[in-house]
């Protein structure tokens, strides 16, 4: 590979982490709470539907993000409603909001723009390249030559690693998730605490569904999320559900998936699937030999009802 | 008399069908130190959980200084002045010690631990009670558990204190200095309520006393107007039993059962790496018809130990030798000793299924496990109207009833009982007692592992202290409390 080749492929990795990044980080949140939110990906696709949709009623990719941010929150309300709300099996009912999501996107788009087969063209979300930081050498225009929304994925790394474990109430979520009987006792509201932050996963999981049809795709197509969600769900614990680490792991990942692409366009002689296969190989291995040692919220997937 | 800092009446509260608690009364006054006593299942934890906002009461009213309070969340109890210690500590394991005493103290985007740090220091400067503010919980001891829950309830810096079984875990001169920290808060003006097993513990400390049983309040009255005999039927609504479960005037075994053939050999053991601290060059010979007492303050190896004797863990160096019928009592019987959603006959088979007389070739010859089952529950006269309940549904005293039968039934050369009668009221633990001390007349060998000092003086051949990771024999002339607890805590001091 030369210089060029190298350039693209860092600048694919990152594009291709991104939307990966923002799920992940607001999944490391729900989780901390001790929820797993199975239905990211139903998250995920609504909010790549409400950024086509908003984008397109307003000519303005930024309100889309606006919108698919939104349509996410909508989606991890009704996970919330029932999981939470009702104390349901929280893996079953995120398993029925993704491929209810799945389904219901599907069935809106067809409805909204008829299922003639010509791909829908939105307002894209232009890359907005960091004065100075995207003139670094290498990694500049990979990091730093990108759609805003990769910006917020970075600002919010650290953000919500301040948040976490060095506020209030940071220390609060934590213990919600790791000993909701202790954080009753301490008179925080579980319940309230959870929703909140499987809620919030629910707007970031948006925000990446928009970012996928507005920043990356340029349309939208029905299960265009293709299994992000889950992949999400697999680089929170790649990133022991720490923000900063989570950022790195779905980068991590993205540069992986990158990687199939260039061996492909390189010319290695193998059938393409076993490329396909190697960001999730790669994921494997890493859980296998760095995650082991790290262990999930004591309270994760735990229902909680105070008597 | 002096000020009515909080006053509860008529408070009731039902799980599902099970009333807990049916009329409960409580006044509690300021400079008073107020002992709540009650048999298991009588209702002592549910209505400190009441009077500290874990739990919303049915029916009942509860007044703090003078108006009428209804809480929705603990921390509406703290803001009244309340705060409670729990008896299964409310602690998050996986984070610090000061990260525990600030969650609900420090709010919204603050540094939670900053402030707490300072408080937390001169907290414990005046009171005399010290935990490492930067360690894991779930690294502490449990005796550290209980200063960390004492602590954060002090640090609320309550008008009301609750403290639920804070002695449990303690060694005897911790028990003296907490109490005397007790008298000191009572003395500021503060209200002091706590709930003890042991009764003469809590005649130590106390001014005043209510007694509840089956969820009612039956008597309330001062130390002193009652004699203890009368105490414990207000408690048990009959005859006083077992002396050893209220700790009342134990004597140490003076007459020794004679020691039979060796029946289970430890050879200078190591085990590390299990629960508490390493074992360290353990020997012990265990006699057939002779109870080994082993005493200790929880976290000192004594569960090591009893899990190698049982064949759960295996040395890291040294020699184990152990018979083939071999039965164990488990400390927990909830989650080690039966399985909840598991029917009584289900859990019997858990450990008879490995039993020749119970097999038939690669099946479970069901028909006898079921006799054998329903032949502990009449035996042991457990409290279930069938062998096909679920365990779960047991109150603890009869849980473990099936559990000391069933093994019991398999411990035909060497029993370990770890803890057997933690939790248990007088009449369950006047039970297994009697069990032990039946079958030790029959030629097994017992190992009882026990916090109870009183159970282990009181039953045991040969006294052991465990400290830090060594078992030290206790002098026959060392045969008290006072002295098996001054072991217990220097073992620096004593002989090996």
């Amino acid at each position: 590979m030369n210089e060029i080749e190298i350039a693209l492929f860092l600048e694919s990795g990152v594009r291709l982490g991104i939307p990966l990044a923002l799920a992940a980080l607001g999944e490391t949140i729900t989780e901390r709470s001790g929820v797993i939110n199975i239905g990211l990906e139903g998250s995920i696709i609504a909010g790549a539907l409400g950024g086509a949709v908003g984008a397109l009623a307003f000519g303005d990719p930024a309100v889309g993000v606006m919108a698919g941010a939104l349509a996410g929150v909508a989606v991890a309300f009704v996970f919330a409603a029932f999981a939470i709300g009702l104390g349901t099996d929280q893996i079953i009912t995120g398993t029925a909001i993704t491929l209810g999501g799945l389904g219901l996107t599907g069935a809106v788009y067809q409805a909204r723009f008829g299922a003639t087969g010509t791909a829908l063209t939105l307002p894209t979300l232009p890359s907005a390249p960091v004065p100075l930081l995207s003139d670094i050498p290498w990694i500049g225009g990979a990091l730093f030559d990108q759609a805003p929304t990769a910006y917020v994925a970075y600002a919010l790394a650290p953000a919500l690693w301040y948040f976490l474990f060095r506020t209030a109430w940071g220390l609060e979520l934590r213990a919600v998730g790791e000993a909701p009987i202790a954080a009753h006792a301490a008179g925080v509201r579980v319940r309230r605490v959870r929703f909140l932050a499987t809620v919030f996963g629910g707007g970031l999981a948006g925000l990446a569904g928009a970012h996928l049809a507005l920043a990356h795709a340029g349309t939208f197509a029905e299960g265009m999320s293709a299994g992000r969600g889950f992949i999400a769900i697999a680089v929170v614990v790649l990133g022991r559900w720490n923000p900063l680490l989570v950022l790195c792991a779905a980068l991590f990942f993205g540069a992986a998936s990158a990687l199939q692409f260039f061996l492909q366009a390189f010319g290695f002689d193998a059938p393409y699937q076993l490329f396909l296969a190697l960001p999730y190989v790669l994921t494997l291995a890493a859980l296998a030999g760095w995650v082991g040692r790290s262990r999930a919220p004591a309270a994760l997937a735990l229902p909680w009802r105070s008597e | 008399m002096s000020e009515v800092l909080a006053r509860l009446d008529g408070i009731e509260r039902r799980f599902g069908s099970v009333v807990a608690l049916d009329g409960a009364d409580l006044i509690l006054r300021a400079g008073e130190v107020h002992g709540l006593l009650g048999a298991n299942g009588a209702g002592k934890t549910t209505l400190l959980n009441v009077i500290g906002g874990m739990l919303r009461p049915d029916a009942g009213t509860i007044e703090v200084g003078g108006s009428v309070v209804s809480f929705q969340t603990p921390r509406e109890a703290w803001t009244c002045g309340i705060a409670l210690a729990h008896q299964h500590f409310a602690l998050v394991p996986a984070q610090s010690v000061l990260e525990n005493l600030a969650l609900g103290l420090a709010r919204g985007w603050a540094d939670p631990v900053r402030d707490v740090r300072a408080k937390a220091l001169k907290l414990m400067d005046r009171i005399g009670l010290r935990v490492p503010l930067d360690s894991r919980v779930d690294h502490l001891g449990v005796g550290d558990k209980q200063r960390l829950e004492i602590l954060k309830a002090l640090l609320k810096n309550p008008r009301v204190l609750v403290l639920d079984e804070p002695t449990a875990v303690l060694a005897p001169n911790e028990i003296s200095g907490l109490f005397a920290l007790l008298r000191e808060l009572a003395a500021e003006g503060r209200a002091v309520v706590l709930v003890a097993h042991k009764l003469d513990e809590v005649l130590m400390v106390a001014d005043r006393l209510t007694v509840l049983r089956a969820g009612r309040t039956v008597l309330s009255t001062v130390p002193g107007d009652y004699e203890i005999p009368d105490l414990v039927r207000a408690m048990v609504g009959a005859d006083p039993v077992d002396a050893i479960a209220i700790g009342v005037d134990v004597e140490p075994r003076s007459t020794k059962r004679e020691p039979g053939e060796s029946v289970a050999h430890l050879d200078r053991v190591s085990v590390t790496g299990g629960p508490g601290v390493d074992l360290e060059e353990v020997s012990l010979h265990v006699y057939r018809g002779q109870v080994v007492g082993v005493a200790g303050v929880e976290g000192n190896g004594q569960r090591s130990l009893a899990l190698l004797l049982a064949g759960r863990v295996s040395a890291t160096r040294g020699s184990v030798t152990l018979p083939e019928g071999l039965g164990f009592i488990p400390q927990d019987r909830s989650t080690e000793g039966l399985i909840a959603a598991f029917d009584l006959t289900d859990n019997v088979a858990l450990a008879l299924h490995r039993v020749a007389a119970y097999q038939d070739g690669p099946w479970l010859r069901w028909s006898e496990l079921t006799r054998h089952a329903e032949t502990i529950h009449e035996r042991f006269e457990v409290q279930a109207t069938s062998t096909s309940v679920l365990a779960g549904s047991l109150s603890g005293g009869n849980q473990q009833r099936v559990v000391v039968g069933r093994e019991l039934s398999i411990a035909t050369d060497l029993l370990i009982a770890e803890n057997p009668t933690r939790g248990l009221d007088v009449a369950a633990a006047a039970f297994v007692h009697d069990e032990i001390r039946r079958l030790v007349a029959t030629g097994v060998g017992v190992v009882l592992v026990s916090t109870d000092l009183d159970e282990v003086l009181a039953l045991s051949d040969r006294v052991f202290a465990m400290t830090r990771g060594r078992l030290l024999e206790v002098d026959e002339g060392q045969r008290s409390r006072e002295g098996v607890g001054a072991l217990m805590l220097g073992g620096a001091f004593a002989h090996a």
